[in-house]
């Protein structure tokens, strides 16, 4: 990826890479459009990002179990009970245990983890608002 | 965890979807779209969405799901480590016409033009504390729990309040909004609206306006110190960046400089709203409220009953299309609570009481509304449909401030909790 998308992507303009002053052609304006003069940077503080690497991946689905998360959005439930009908009709030998995120859209649910992580394989989750 | 997963969004977020994985440290997840909306599509439609093509890749989307789960990871999927967001350097430098340009274009700014922040305005808008410069105010963010938090100095917070337009004398309330910890600027679909009353002897020493025209573009504090809460919402909250920090659909207007409401103090029969929180008289305090909107009430039953209108009825019918997800402010002229003391509600206490047992929905109309019975209480769902439950949860969801310079007795109502006070004396 690089470094303009993912300055984009943690909320930074891809400007900054420009440096503290402005663009050799905005600065060639400068000398006929009035002095210069500097001005503070209004930002705060972004906590820094820990990089988590992601969980491997599966070999095949065939035989797996694969768990279909809603958080809670409208439409959710329904949207997911067509994929586990896509898979009963495309890929039989998958399960598909459904199951709704408890609490607020973005909250955790670290028993819906845990069961998942006993019993699952894969996690296939809608995610909305 | 430690199991693989495919996340599932639609298109309309796509760009929410990869700054937030990114910001919580996978950049590379694999995201996989469908077209928008899934809301309100049947079946059939949604099946259609699984056979179609994802709309970001446009290739088929169900494989492009399996292959979330199947495909060996990358290199950059098993990086792990630190990475710290660049904000930029600390000064920028230019004529003034490329600063006001920079700032904007780089959404630094409301769209409107900013005093440039140079060193000595920031250093003249910092003698307005005792608080040192480096001092660590809060944390802030669109959305607790679903955005990283970023921090926030006293620095920081001057900055923006030299961009807003303060003067010195308004920091120690700018500060304290800041410590509220409340954006101005939610993440929501909903195009969320704040509001702040400022009570205590901090009104009259700024010469804030709590008479005619208190809500409006009449007094300088008034505007700029809700101007400096939605600068540093966007810069010290890192809320404000439309599609990915912003998902109001239409916006809100409220959101240029919020609803600043001085108390009209003098002229309420009551005790004003901080002391009904816990604070003395002679405490300056600001409530920050958030919540979807505010609107005139000049329609509710009652306000033609002679001689004195039974302004509580209005109240209660015109919060009947609030969402229970907040409360109910009720912002009055002071004729309107007079005329409520003759009513006999001396205090403000029974009257909240009285609107919030009226401020009614019946449970056949509640159950169609966007969230149900969910918020109306565990015996709501065994009543008739005929049957009337508040709106609200419970009476401590309403609240009344007086605000307004006696021209009329009109009132407005707005649907929004109070969300926590602050000591501005605190930040002196």
């Amino acid at each position: 990826m690089n470094r303009r998308k993912l300055l984009s992507l943690l909320g930074a303009s891809p400007a900054l890479l420009a440096g503290s002053s402005l663009h050799a052609d905005q600065r060639q304006s400068a000398a006929s459009s009035g002095a210069k003069i500097e001005a503070l940077n209004p930002k705060g503080t972004p906590p820094p990002i820990t990089l988590i690497p992601m969980a491997p991946r599966l070999k095949t689905l065939d035989g797996k179990t694969i768990y279909l998360v809603s958080d809670g959005f409208p439409g959710a439930d329904h949207f997911l009970n067509q994929i586990a009908i896509w898979f009963q009709k495309h890929m039989p030998s998958v399960k598909t245990v459904y199951r709704l995120k408890a609490g607020a859209l973005p909250d955790d649910d670290p028993k819906l983890w845990a069961e998942i992580k006993a019993n699952g394989n894969a996690v296939i989750m809608a995610i909305g608002h | 965890m430690g199991i693989p997963t495919a996340p599932i969004v639609t298109i309309a977020f796509k760009d929410l979807a990869y700054s937030n994985a990114a910001q919580r440290g996978m950049p590379h997840e694999r995201i996989c779209f469908t077209p928008h909306p899934v809301w309100g599509k049947s079946d059939a439609q949604m099946y259609a969405y699984l056979e179609g093509n994802d709309p970001v890749t446009h290739k088929p989307l169900m494989p492009e799901i399996i292959s979330a789960l199947t495909k060996p990871l990358t290199p950059d999927e098993e990086k792990s480590g630190t990475v710290t967001p660049p904000v930029g350097p600390e000064i920028f430098s230019g004529s003034q016409d490329e600063l006001q340009d920079y700032y904007m274009n780089n959404g630094m700014t409301d769209f409107m033009p900013v005093i440039l922040p140079t060193r000595e305005k920031v250093d003249a808008m910092l003698k307005g504390t005792s608080h040192s410069p480096d001092e660590m105010i809060g944390k802030m963010c669109p959305a607790k729990g679903s955005y990283p938090e970023w921090s926030y100095t006293v620095r920081n917070v001057a900055v923006n309040a030299v961009m807003a337009g303060c003067d010195p004398s308004y920091f120690p309330v700018v500060l304290a909004i800041a410590a509220s910890e409340l954006p101005s600027l939610s993440s929501s679909t909903n195009s969320f609206a704040t509001a702040a009353i400022i009570n205590g002897p901090i009104r009259d020493k700024l010469n804030m306006n709590y008479g005619i025209g208190a809500m409006g573009p009449f007094a300088q504090p008034n505007a700029t110190i809700g101007r400096a809460w939605t600068l540093l919402s966007k810069n010290c909250g890192s809320c404000g960046q439309p599609g990915q920090t912003y998902m109001g659909t239409f916006g809100n207007t409220c959101n240029y400089n919020n609803l600043i409401i001085p108390e009209n103090e003098k002229d309420s029969p009551w005790e004003p709203f901080h002391v009904q929180k816990g604070f003395k008289p002679t405490e300056s305090v600001v409530s920050v409220f958030m919540g979807l909107d505010i609107r005139q009430g000049q329609n509710g039953p009652g306000l033609g009953i002679k001689p004195v209108p039974q302004y509580q009825e209005a109240f209660a019918f015109n919060f009947g299309t609030c969402a229970p997800l907040f409360g109910g402010l009720v912002v009055c002229d002071p004729l309107v609570a007079q005329g409520l003391v003759e009513l006999g509600y001396k205090t403000k206490e029974p009257l909240l009481d009285w609107v919030w047992k009226n401020a009614t929905i019946s449970v056949k109309d509640a159950k169609t509304t966007l969230f149900g019975l969910r918020m109306a209480g565990p015996g709501a769902a065994n009543l008739p449909d005929d049957a009337r439950i508040p709106i609200f949860r419970n009476a401590s969801y309403v609240n009344i401030v007086v605000v307004g310079g006696e021209t009329n007795p009109y009132h407005m109502v707005a649907n929004m909790s109070h969300r926590g006070s602050v000591s501005i004396d605190k930040w002196t």
